[in-house]
């Protein structure tokens, strides 16, 4: 089933066009990946289906609903989470103020907001004795668990994840993902845009490779893995030798 | 020894009603990043709301009280629709002289209506004071430093502990996120415009039975709550809260050791002491991470 379908999105920074007729769809359930260089349009899709940026032509549905050109605000209320480029985790607000703000979708009691939050701590305990510590002051790797954490206390059906492994250590970037993995478990669909394509090609169901604001090719991890073209383009290179492909 | 505690009194109540004006700049700067120097044109408004509402019409004084108090929430609002909404996709430059026009509309306006004659409001209550050794506790400047430390507390348990007051914050830190969150942005800002309007409503309040109600208030209280807010660390709210208080004992200080003619200028020295000696302001390092 699809849960979310784009045609034809175009979308601009001003004179700038960063997306050009741009057609993709994700099933409920899936992990999809956006691939491609910088600047190929990945955050652009993700800031236009979560409302950031209205697209100028093309129509974005969400569970059969138009959301394109619906305000952030109302976005979330429909079930989008977007975990933004760069974690923008509060940084004058507690770790746990941070999460708890998550949950600003849903019209819930505090209690209920405490005992979501307690269930984030249980789910990322490694951020749980940082609960009263300010933002700013978390590192790279406990920032994008808190970006996680309060992405999920939306609820969503989607969560759209824009390079979660910008910035960490390998070690972190495997818990990281080893998490996301585990939302999937949960039900909730995710699309994800990365830069780290060997990655983000191991946990997802299908991955785009985008280039310039148009769609590339898309297919399979293990298809998109093998086509060398692509590979050279976009996902690292041919130095990559087969031993290196993603289980 | 007296004579100093004597003029210690004054200069916090005459501090405090600079720290509520400063505040008001802090929170609005906060949540906008733009500077509101229509900020003492609140205080002048909240001075002639009390004087219109209990001296003109004869009203009871906390009847008075409470109009002011809902006429300036409901201004603040107006003021966010009409000078800040607008232009809140501009850089800041447009929105500051944006504030600029409103403060001289605003101004002129009164002007207009009320004439160039000073007022008078009488105090709270009726009793002068007490006399506390040989310092004479005035009764008005009592009324002012409750009233501010009341504010102030009120205020931090808001921002700490309540739910809104996250989300105040949480607009100020980083606003496409809070929107990506659900919070309500432009719900959260028309609330700090209609606040900081209440604040600065209520530094008029306080003042103006000591000072005249004049259409020059607003620009007297609000260079030197500027002052106050820079001195503190421009926005940083303990900050403008100390800021004020210095700037209140500084001009007190000055004006009976030094020069009664130059009691406006030493907010103004003190100013540019700072500026040369710590630009940043006492609380300058903190800026940008905690309301």
């Amino acid at each position: 089933m699809k849960l979310l379908e784009l045609s034809e999105v175009s979308a601009a920074y001003g004179a700038v066009q960063a997306l050009r007729g741009l057609d993709l769809v994700v099933g409920e359930g899936e992990i999809v990946t956006l691939l491609g260089a910088n600047g190929a349009g990945k955050s652009t899709t993700l800031r236009s289906i979560s409302g950031l940026l209205t697209p100028n032509a093309g129509e974005i549905r969400f569970a059969g609903q138009v959301i394109s050109g619906l305000h952030p605000e109302k976005v979330v209320r429909l079930g989008i989470a977007h975990v933004p480029e760069g974690r923008r985790v509060f940084p004058g607000l507690s770790v746990r103020e941070n999460i708890m703000l998550g949950a600003s979708n849903r019209r819930i009691a505090r209690a209920e907001m405490a005992r979501d939050t307690a269930e984030m701590f249980a789910l990322f305990p490694d951020i749980a004795r940082f609960a009263d510590t300010l933002g700013w002051m978390l590192s790279g790797g406990q920032q994008q668990m808190v970006a996680l954490a309060r992405g999920l206390m939306a609820r969503p059906r989607l969560l759209l994840l824009d390079e979660p492994s910008l910035g960490l250590a390998p070690l972190i970037v495997q818990q990281v993902f080893r998490i996301i993995a585990r939302i999937r478990e949960t039900g909730t669909t995710v699309l994800l845009v990365e830069q780290n394509a060997r990655i983000a090609l191991s946990v997802a169901d299908r991955g785009y490779v985008l280039e310039t604001g148009r769609l590339v090719v898309s297919g399979k991890p293990d298809a998109l893995w093998n086509n060398e073209e692509v590979r050279a383009a976009y996902l690292g290179g041919k130095r990559l030798s087969e031993e290196q492909k993603p289980a | 020894m007296a004579i100093i505690l004597q003029l210690l009194f004054t200069g916090l109540g005459i501090g405090a009603v600079y720290a509520l004006v400063a505040l008001g700049f802090v929170l609005i700067y906060r949540a906008t990043n733009v500077v509101n120097f229509a900020q003492g044109q609140f205080a002048m408004l909240g001075g002639y709301c009390m004087v219109i509402t209990t001296v003109d019409l004869g009203l009871p004084y906390w009847l008075g009280i409470l109009i002011t108090l809902v006429v300036m929430a409901g201004f603040g609002a107006i003021f966010n629709l009409g000078v800040y909404y607008p232009l809140r996709h501009r850089s800041f430059l447009p929105v500051v002289i944006s504030t600029i026009g409103a403060s001289i509309l605003i101004t002129n306006l009164v002007l207009g209506l009320y004439g160039p004659e000073p007022t008078t409001l009488p105090g709270v209550i009726d009793f002068p004071g007490v006399s506390l050794g040989a310092v004479f506790l005035d009764s008005q400047y009592l009324v002012i430093i409750a009233v501010t430390l009341i504010l102030v507390l009120l205020q931090y348990f808001f921002f700490e502990h309540t739910l809104v007051g996250k989300k105040m914050q949480a607009v100020s830190q980083d606003k496409e996120v809070a929107s990506l969150l659900g919070i309500n942005v432009t719900g959260m800002i028309m609330l700090t415009f209609a606040y900081s309007a209440v604040l600065g409503g209520i530094a008029g309040v306080l003042v103006a039975p000591i000072l005249f109600v004049s259409v020059g208030l607003g620009a007297q209280i609000a260079l030197k709550a500027f002052a106050a807010s820079i001195i503190g660390g421009f926005g940083d709210v303990p900050g403008a809260i100390a800021g004020g208080l210095i700037i209140g004992v500084a001009e007190t200080l000055g004006a009976f050791y030094i020069s009664v003619p130059y009691k406006d200028a030493f907010a103004f020295i003190l100013l540019f002491a700072f500026l040369l000696i710590r630009p940043q302001g006492i609380f300058g390092e903190k800026v940008s991470q905690k309301a």
